[in-house]
C-alpha cells in the first residue's frame, strides 16, 4: 500500500502565492478528483509536486511512501513512483520519442532492458493508445495534436508504470473515440492497484474512470472533500452552492472577462502580472 | 574524385562540381583544429550536398565558400560542431549567387561547452541579376554551461529583387521547460542533456558512411 501525503502546502510563482495550505492524503487504489475553478490552483498543486522549477514551496511537506518528496530531484521523484501527465506537454526538437522512451524506461530499472523487450513493450503501449507506430520515431511531441500529445501522456504513463499518477486536464483536446481510450489505460491503471490525482473540469471523464473521492480546491486550499455525487452536482450548478451551504467564498471569481480566458490557469495569470 | 576528407589542413584546392547529383561533400575533423579554407564551385544546372562534422579540439577558422557560378546551380551545406574545454573555433559559412536560378541553404548545428567559445558566420550573397534565386542561412547554437561563448550571425545580401531568401539564428541555453519535462519522466540531468544534443549532433552522421560514421559516433558519446 502507497501513500501519498500533502501537508501545511503553501506555493508561490513570482512572489504570488496561489496555495495557501493544501491538505491532502491518497493512497493506492484510490482514484481523487481534484476539482475547483479556473485560477485557484489545482494545477500548481500538481506541479509543485512533481518539482516544476517555477513553483517555490515555502512552507509544508509532502510525503511519498514516507520519503520527502521536496527533498528529491525531478527525476528522482518520477522514480520514486510519481508521474504528471502534463496539461502542456513540452514539444522537444531533435529528441527521439522512443530514445527518449528508453531512456526514460532505462532510468528506473538496475539493467537496461534488452532491445526486444523495449520494442515489443512499446509497440503494444502504442497500440494500446491506438497511436500509429510510427510516431515512436518523431521528435517528442513535436507538430503533434493536442490530441495526439494527450495520448502521448497516458502512453508514457503506462509504459513508466507509477504508483501515483496525476492528470492534468488529460481529457482537454481528446475527441470522444480519443477519451475512451485513455480512459480505459486509466482504468487498467486503476485495476493494478495505481492512485490517481486527476484534474478535469468535465463530468464525462469522470463517468469513465469513477473517482473514489473528491476534494474541491477553492483559494489555494482543498475546502471540501466528499463522495463523488459532488461531481454531478458541480457539473449541472458550478461552484456557486459552496458559498451558500458551506460558506466558502471564492474570491477572484468575477475576475473581469478580459483577465480569464479558457485554459487560463492560476501560473499563467501570476507570470503574466510581472 | 575522393568526396571525404578527413582533417585536412590549410588551404584546399578548389573543388569543382560540374554535374547533377554529385557524390556529397564530406568533411570530418577529429584531431586539433585550424585554420581551413575550402572553396566550392557550382557550375549551371549542377548541384551538391556538403556536410561537415566539427568534433576537432583546440583553435580554429573553417571558412567555406561556395559559389554558385551558373543558372540553376545549386548547394546545401549542413555543418554540426561541438566545442569543449577552451575550444574557440568558427564557422563561416559564405554562399555566392552569381547567376540566376541558382539555390543555397546553409545550416549549422552546434553545442558549446566548458569554457569554449564557438561562432557560426555566414553571408549569403545574391548579386544583381541572379534573379529567382532562393537562398537560406540558419545556424542554431546550445550553451551549456556559463562560461562558453556563443555567437551566431547569419547574413544575407540581397542585390536583386525577385528571391526568396531567409536567414534564422539561435543562440541559447537549454530550454528549462523541456529539461523540466524529461526529468519528470526519471531521465537524470546529463541523459536529458544528452538526448537534447543528440538532436542537434546525430544527424550529421546519417551523410556519412563507414569508418568515420563510427569516428563520429563515437565522437559525439565521448562529448557529451
Amino acid at each position: 500500500m502507497s501513500e501519498l501525503i500533502i501537508r501545511d502546502l503553501r506555493v508561490s510563482v513570482k512572489g504570488t502565492e496561489i496555495l495557501k495550505g493544501v491538505n491532502l492524503t491518497i493512497h493506492s487504489g484510490e482514484t481523487v478528483a481534484l476539482l475547483g475553478p479556473n485560477g485557484h490552483g489545482k494545477s500548481t498543486l500538481l506541479g509543485a509536486l512533481m518539482g516544476n522549477p517555477n513553483y517555490t514551496i515555502t512552507e509544508g511537506k509532502a510525503y511519498l511512501d514516507g520519503r520527502d518528496l521536496f527533498a528529491m530531484s525531478v527525476d528522482e521523484r518520477s522514480k520514486a513512483g510519481l508521474f504528471l501527465a502534463m496539461q502542456y506537454p513540452s514539444e522537444i526538437p531533435g529528441v527521439n520519442s522512443a530514445d527518449f522512451l528508453k531512456a526514460a524506461m532505462n532510468a528506473r530499472r538496475e539493467k537496461p532492458m534488452s532491445l526486444f523487450q523495449f520494442y515489443s513493450s512499446l509497440k503494444n503501449a502504442y497500440a494500446d493508445m491506438g497511436i500509429p507506430f510510427e510516431m515512436s520515431n518523431r521528435n517528442l511531441n513535436e507538430g503533434f495534436s493536442g490530441g495526439e500529445k494527450k495520448r502521448n501522456e497516458i502512453l508514457q504513463m503506462k509504459l513508466l508504470d507509477p504508483k501515483f499518477a496525476m492528470l492534468d486536464e488529460i481529457d482537454s483536446g481528446l475527441d470522444v473515440d480519443a477519451i475512451n481510450v485513455v480512459s480505459k489505460a486509466i482504468n487498467e491503471e486503476q485495476e493494478k492497484g495505481r492512485g490517481f490525482l486527476v484534474v478535469s473540469h468535465y463530468a464525462r471523464l469522470y463517468d469513465l474512470i469513477r473517482p473514489t473521492r473528491v476534494a474541491i480546491m477553492i483559494n489555494g486550499r482543498i475546502q471540501l472533500e466528499g463522495d463523488p455525487s459532488i461531481i454531478t452536482r458541480i457539473d449541472r450548478e458550478g461552484y456557486e452552492w459552496l458559498k451558500r451551504e458551506h460558506g466558502i467564498k471564492i474570491e477572484k471569481d468575477n475576475a473581469p472577462m478580459n483577465d480569464v480566458s479558457i485554459g487560463v490557469c492560476a501560473t499563467r495569470e501570476a507570470v503574466g502580472k510581472e | 574524385m575522393n568526396s571525404l576528407f578527413v582533417d585536412p589542413k590549410g588551404q584546399l584546392d578548389d573543388i569543382i562540381i560540374e554535374n547533377e547529383g554529385t557524390s556529397p561533400l564530406l568533411f570530418a575533423f577529429f584531431e586539433d583544429a585550424c585554420d581551413r579554407d575550402i572553396r566550392i564551385r557550382v557550375k549551371g544546372n549542377a548541384s551538391v550536398k556538403i556536410a561537415l562534422a566539427d568534433f576537432s579540439r583546440g583553435n580554429g577558422e573553417t571558412r567555406v565558400s561556395i559559389d554558385l557560378d551558373e543558372p540553376g546551380a545549386s548547394a546545401e551545406f549542413h555543418a554540426a560542431v561541438l566545442s569543449s574545454g577552451d575550444d574557440r573555433k568558427t564557422v563561416l559559412a559564405n554562399c555566392f549567387h552569381h547567376a540566376h536560378h541558382t539555390d543555397g541553404l546553409i545550416e549549422n548545428y552546434g553545442i558549446a561547452e566548458g569554457n569554449s567559445r564557438l561562432s557560426f558566420l555566414g553571408k549569403s550573397d545574391i548579386s544583381k541579376g541572379a534573379y529567382g534565386s532562393k537562398t537560406r542561412q540558419s545556424a542554431k547554437i546550445i550553451v551549456f554551461d556559463e562560461h562558453c561563448v556563443a555567437q551566431a550571425s547569419p547574413i544575407l545580401c540581397i542585390d536583386e529583387n525577385d528571391v526568396q531568401a531567409s536567414h534564422a539564428a539561435v543562440v541559447g541555453k537549454l530550454n528549462e521547460e523541456h529539461i523540466y519535462y524529461l526529468l519528470s519522466r526519471g531521465l537524470s540531468l546529463a541523459d536529458a542533456r544528452r538526448l537534447i544534443s543528440l538532436g542537434y549532433l546525430k544527424p550529421i552522421e546519417s551523410f556519412f558512411e563507414g569508418e568515420t560514421r563510427n569516428r563520429i559516433e563515437e565522437a559525439i558519446e565521448r562529448g557529451i
